[in-house]
C-alpha cells in the first residue's frame, strides 16, 4: 500500500500541459515503450515528466549533457527557471534560493564541482529545502581526471542529504521521478542526490522503458513543507529561514543540536517513502542463502551480477550480489537479512578509499560473522571487469579455508 | 517516543533512533505504538485533563488568519483549551529572540524548556507549528523536561511527541473536542 | 498582497506580545508612498537586536526598513557578518544562508518568485557587509550583475571584518593598521561602486547614512530601478565605531566627516534608470 494518499486529480493539467497523474500511477502503472538512451537522456526524460520548477546548469564534464538537455526543456516551456551559474559553489547556492522560494528544483555535477560546492550541501539539508541533485560520479584532483570514479561520495555522506545510487539508465530515469516525491514529504523535505558512475551510466546508451511524456507529477507544493516558503504568502511575516540560534538568550546551544538531529532524523523517516518508490532500499541478485555475498552500489553491481554468474557456471560456486539503492538512509535492516548467511562479503568499489567498505562493516559490527574483504578496488577511470571480481574470490577464499 | 522525558542532556537519542517513526496515514502515535486515532485523542484528551498546567501552544499556521481552515482551526483552539482547562501560550514566530523571551505569555522553538520550566506545564499541545521547528523544539522538551507532549500535526505528524495525531484539519479538531467533552465527563471533571 | 500572514485572528490578539499586534496593526504597509518620516510614529519592521549601542549600521537598517516601498512582498538576503545579528528580528521573510553566496541565493529566490507569482510584485534586496560582498562573495555578487539580475545589493562598508574581531578587508583604505594587516593594508581600498557600474548596474550609489532621507530616496530609487531592469548597487559607509576606537554617539560625528571625502555622495543611473525613476517621479511615489 502507498505510504502517501493518491488522490487522482480529475483531468489537471500542469504549466507545461501535461496531465497530472499520482506519483504511483506514472512509476508502476502507466504504460510504458522501449527506448534507448544514455543516462543523460533519461534525465532529460525524467524531468520531463516531474513537472520541475527551476534548474541551474554548469559545465562539468560527465554531467554537462544532462545539463543541456534540462536546458532544452526549459526552451520548450517543461521547466519553468533555468540559467548557467557561475561555477557551482554558485550554482548550489542559487537552487538553494529557488528550491526555498518553494521551486521544485534540480540540477547535476560532477567531482572537483561536488567539492567546489561542498558547503552548500549541509545547507540545503539544515534549510530543510528538498531539492534533487543528479551527481555523476568522476574523479577528484589532483592530478586531474575525468574518469568515472565515486571517491566525491564519500564526502557527501554526512552532509544530511539523502544519498540513492543507481545503477543504470532505467533506475537513473525512475530514482529522479521517486527522488522528488520522497524528499518532498513534509516529514522528509530534506535534499536527494541522486549518484551514478559518470560514463558508465551517464554516456552508455541502454534500454530503457519509459511512460508516456504528456504525463506528469503532481506540482510541488511548498505550502506542506516543514518551514515556511520564502516568499511572503506564508505565516510568520518575520521569518529567517536559517538563524543564527545560538543568539536567542544567548543560551540555546541546545537548538543546534536539536536541528542536526532533527535533519537527520527526517532522513530516517523516508524509509517506508523510500521503500515504496524503489520497491525496496536493497535489491538481491543470485543465490538467497549464498556464503559469497557482494554488496555494492551503482555499476559494481553490475559487474558484480556478471560475477556472480561467471562463478556458477564456470566454478559451480553459489553467490549472489546485495545491491544497495539508498546509502542514506542506509539499509542496515535489509543487509542484515540480505547477508544471514553469508560467510564471505565482497565490496567491489570504483575508489580508492573503500567508503562502502566503511559502511558495510559498520552496519554488521557485532551483528555478522562474516569476514568482509574491501575489494576489487577500482578508480582513476578504471573499469570492474567481472573476470577481475571472479579472479578475487577464486584467491581470496581458498586462501581463507 | 520510547518515555516521558527528561531524556538526558542533549536532544539524543531522537525517537528515531530508538526505531519509532511518524504513524501511517489514519493511524496515531501513543508512545512507541501505532493505535486508532480514538485511542491516541482519548489518551491526549486525558493527560491534558489530569496533568497540572496543561497548556496548548498554537503557531503561526493557525494564529494568524491567512486562509479559511486557519480561521476556522483559531475558534477550534479556543473551544478546546476551555474543554481541557487549558492555557494558551502562543508560538508566533521562530525567531531567536533577542534579548529575551517572556516565558509567561511566549514559547519560543529555540528554548521551549524555559516557558514549559517556568509555568510548571506538565502536559502541551503543539498545534499549528511547522513541522521542522515543531521537531526541533519537541527533542529539547523531551532532552529537558517531563512534560507530556501531545502533537496536533497537519502533514505526517511528529514521533518525538508523546501522542501524535496526523493530518489533522478542522473536521478532526472538532472530533477530538468532543472526544474530550466525553474523557472529561468520564473523570468527573465535566 | 500577503498581508494576511501578519493578521492575527481575533481569538489570539489578546494572547500575543503587544508587538505583534502593534506590527500588524502600526506598521506602515500598503504604503508606498512610507519612509524615514514613519520612524518615530509607526511600528518598526525591525525588533530589539544585539548590536552595539550607536552603531551605525543599525541605523541604516532601520532607514532601510522604513523605505522599502513593498514590505510585504519584499524578501531580503543577508550574510554572515554583524548583520547576522539584526536578521532574525526582521519582521520580513528572510534568508542568512551562508557567507557570500547572498546574490546567489538571491538569483534564484528572484527567479523562482517571478515565475510562481508572475501577476505580483516581489522585491528582492540584498543587504551584506563589506567581506560579504567584495572579498569571499565578489564573483557572485558580480555575477549577478553581468546576468542582470532584478536583485537590489546594498552593502554596509564599514571596511573592516568587524563581527569577526577587526581584520582587514578588501574595502580597508590603504594603510589602515588591522588584525591581519600589522604593517597597515599593503593595497587600495576596492572601488565597488565603479565594479558595480563597469559590471552592468543600472543605478549605483556611494554615501554615508549620516542623512536618513538622502538614504531613503536612494534606495526607493534603487529598489524601483531593479523591479522595472536590472541590478542596482549601494555602497553605504556604516563604521564600525569599537573597531575604529570612536565611542557610541561618535557615529554619526564619522560619517559626515567622510561625507566630505571618499564617501561623497556619488550616483550614477543608466538612461533606462532614468526613465524609470522619472516615472516614479511622476507617481509621486519618489
Amino acid at each position: 500500500m502507498s505510504p502517501i494518499a493518491n488522490k487522482e486529480s480529475k483531468e489537471q493539467k500542469n504549466r507545461a500541459g501535461q496531465k497530472i497523474v499520482s506519483p504511483d500511477y506514472l512509476l508502476f502503472e502507466a504504460p510504458r515503450e522501449k527506448h534507448f538512451m544514455t543516462g543523460s537522456e533519461a534525465v532529460k526524460e525524467a524531468v520531463k515528466r516531474a513537472t520541475v520548477d527551476a534548474s541551474v546548469s554548469y559545465p562539468i564534464t560527465p554531467q554537462s549533457e544532462a545539463a543541456h538537455l534540462i536546458g532544452e526543456l526549459w526552451a520548450e516551456g517543461y521547466v519553468g527557471v533555468y540559467f548557467r551559474g557561475e561555477n557551482e559553489f554558485g550554482v548550489m547556492s542559487e537552487v538553494a534560493g529557488c528550491s526555498i522560494a518553494g521551486a521544485r528544483t534540480i540540477t547535476t555535477t560532477s567531482g572537483p564541482g561536488t567539492l567546489r560546492a561542498m558547503e552548500n550541501f549541509p545547507m540545503w539539508s539544515g534549510t530543510r529545502a528538498a531539492m534533487q541533485l543528479v551527481l555523476m560520479a568522476r574523479g577528484i584532483n589532483a592530478p586531474l581526471t575525468i574518469q568515472p570514479d565515486n571517491l566525491e561520495v564519500s564526502f557527501l555522506l554526512d552532509t544530511g542529504c539523502m544519498i540513492w545510487y543507481a545503477e543504470n539508465v532505467q533506475e537513473l530515469f525512475d530514482m529522479i521521478l521517486a527522488g522528488f516525491v520522497v524528499a518532498e514529504q513534509p516529514d522528509v523535505h530534506v535534499p536527494v542526490i541522486t549518484a551514478v558512475d559518470g560514463f558508465f551510466v551517464s554516456h552508455t546508451r541502454e534500454a530503457i522503458y519509459l511512460p508516456p511524456d504528456d504525463i506528469a507529477l503532481p506540482p510541488y507544493d511548498p505550502y506542506k513543507a516543514p518551514m515556511p516558503a520564502i516568499d511572503a504568502e506564508v505565516p510568520p511575516g518575520r521569518f529567517l529561514r536559517d538563524p543564527f540560534v545560538m543568539k536567542s538568550n544567548y543560551i540555546s546551544y541546545a537548538t543546534h543540536a536539536s536541528w542536526q538531529f532533527e535533519v537527520r532524523a527526517a532522513i530516517e523517516r523516508s524509509r517506508p517513502y523510500a521503500k515504496h518508490y524503489l520497491k525496496g532500499l536493497t535489491e538481491e541478485f543470485g543465490d538467497k542463502d549464498a556464503e559469497i555475498v557482494f554488496v555494492a552500489c551503482g555499476t559494481a553491481a553490475s559487474q558484480a551480477k556478471e560475477a556472480v554468474r561467471v562463478l556458477e557456471a564456470e566454478e559451480g560456486i553459489k553467490a549472489k550480489v546485495v545491491k544497495l539503492k539508498t546509502i542514506r538512509p542506509f539499509p542496515y535492516e535489509e543487509l542484515l537479512e540480505a547477508t544471514k548467511n553469508a560467510k564471505y562479503i565482497f565490496v567491489p568499489e570504483f575508489n580508492v578509499v573503500g567508503w562502502l567498505e566503511r559502511e558495510v562493516r559498520r552496519a554488521l559490527y557485532k551483528k555478522s560473522d562474516a569476514e568482509i574483504i574491501g575489494t576489487p578496488r577500482v578508480a582513476g577511470g578504471m573499469t570492474m571487469p567481472k573476470e577481475a571480481i571472479v579472479k578475487e574470490v577464486l584467491e581470496i577464499i581458498p586462501a581463507r579455508r | 517516543m520510547a518515555k516521558l522525558g527528561p531524556a538526558q542532556y542533549s536532544p539524543y537519542p531522537v525517537a528515531v533512533y530508538e526505531g519509532v517513526l511518524n504513524p501511517p496515514p489514519g493511524k496515531a502515535l501513543l508512545f512507541n505504538d501505532i493505535v486508532d486515532e480514538e485511542t491516541a485523542m482519548r489518551e491526549a484528551a486525558k493527560a491534558m485533563l489530569t496533568r497540572e498546567n496543561a497548556t496548548i501552544f498554537p503557531g503561526p499556521q493557525v494564529l494568524y488568519a491567512w486562509n479559511e481552515e486557519a480561521k476556522k482551526k483559531a475558534k477550534l483552539i479556543k473551544e478546546m483549551a476551555e474543554v481541557l482547562n487549558a492555557k494558551i501560550i502562543p508560538m508566533y514566530d521562530y525567531r531567536p529572540k533577542y534579548p529575551k523571551i517572556d516565558p509567561d505569555i511566549e514559547i519560543n522553538p529555540n528554548h521551549p524548556n524555559l516557558t514549559i520550566w517556568h509555568n510548571k506545564i506538565k502536559a502541551c499541545i503543539f498545534i499549528g507549528v511547522h513541522c521542522h521547528y515543531a521537531n526541533v523544539a519537541l527533542k529539547i522538551i523531551r532532552s529537558e523536561t517531563d512534560c507530556f507532549t501531545i502533537a496536533m500535526c497537519s502533514m505526517a505528524g511528529h514521533e518525538d511527541a508523546m501522542i501524535t495525531v496526523r493530518d489533522q484539519h478542522s473536521e478532526d479538531l472538532e472530533k477530538f473536542i468532543e472526544i474530550a467533552k466525553e474523557v472529561k465527563k468520564e473523570l468527573g471533571l465535566a | 498582497m500577503s498581508l494576511k500572514i501578519y493578521e492575527l485572528n481575533e481569538e489570539f490578539k489578546n494572547i500575543v506580545p503587544q508587538e505583534i499586534v502593534a506590527l500588524q496593526e502600526n506598521a506602515t504597509w500598503g504604503n508606498p508612498k512610507r519612509g524615514v518620516m514613519d520612524l518615530p510614529v509607526a511600528k518598526e519592521l525591525l525588533e530589539e537586536h544585539s548590536l552595539c549601542a550607536g552603531c551605525p549600521e543599525a541605523a541604516a537598517l532601520r532607514y532601510i526598513l522604513a523605505s522599502l516601498p513593498n514590505p510585504e512582498d519584499t524578501i531580503i538576503v543577508n550574510s554572515t557578518g554583524c548583520t547576522s545579528l539584526m536578521f532574525p528580528h526582521i519582521a520580513l521573510h528572510t534568508v542568512h544562508s551562508l557567507f557570500g553566496n547572498q546574490n546567489s541565493v538571491a538569483t534564484g529566490i528572484k527567479r523562482t518568485l517571478e515565475w510562481r507569482f508572475p501577476d505580483k510584485v516581489k522585491d528582492v534586496v540584498v543587504l551584506a557587509g563589506d567581506g560579504a560582498t567584495v572579498d569571499i562573495g565578489l564573483d557572485y555578487t558580480l555575477q549577478s550583475f553581468f546576468r542582470q539580475e532584478k536583485i537590489t545589493t546594498i552593502c554596509f562598508d564599514n571596511e573592516v571584518y568587524a563581527n569577526t574581531g577587526g581584520q582587514e578587508s578588501g574595502l580597508t583604505p590603504k594603510g589602515h593598521v588591522f588584525k591581519m594587516a600589522p604593517k597597515g593594508k599593503q593595497f587600495e581600498k576596492v572601488p565597488m561602486w565603479q565594479l558595480a557600474i563597469d559590471s552592468g548596474c543600472h543605478y549605483v550609489a556611494r554615501l554615508t547614512v549620516s542623512s536618513p532621507k538622502r538614504v531613503e530616496k536612494v534606495i526607493k530609487e534603487a529598489i524601483y530601478v531593479a523591479r522595472e531592469v536590472g541590478p542596482t548597487y549601494v555602497h553605504l559607509y556604516t563604521p564600525c565605531i569599537l573597531e575604529i576606537g570612536l565611542n557610541s554617539d561618535d557615529g554619526l560625528d564619522e560619517m559626515r566627516s567622510r561625507d566630505k571625502e571618499r564617501f561623497k555622495f556619488f550616483e550614477y543611473k543608466t538612461p533606462e534608470a532614468e526613465e524609470v525613476i522619472a516615472k516614479y517621479k511622476e507617481e509621486g511615489l519618489l
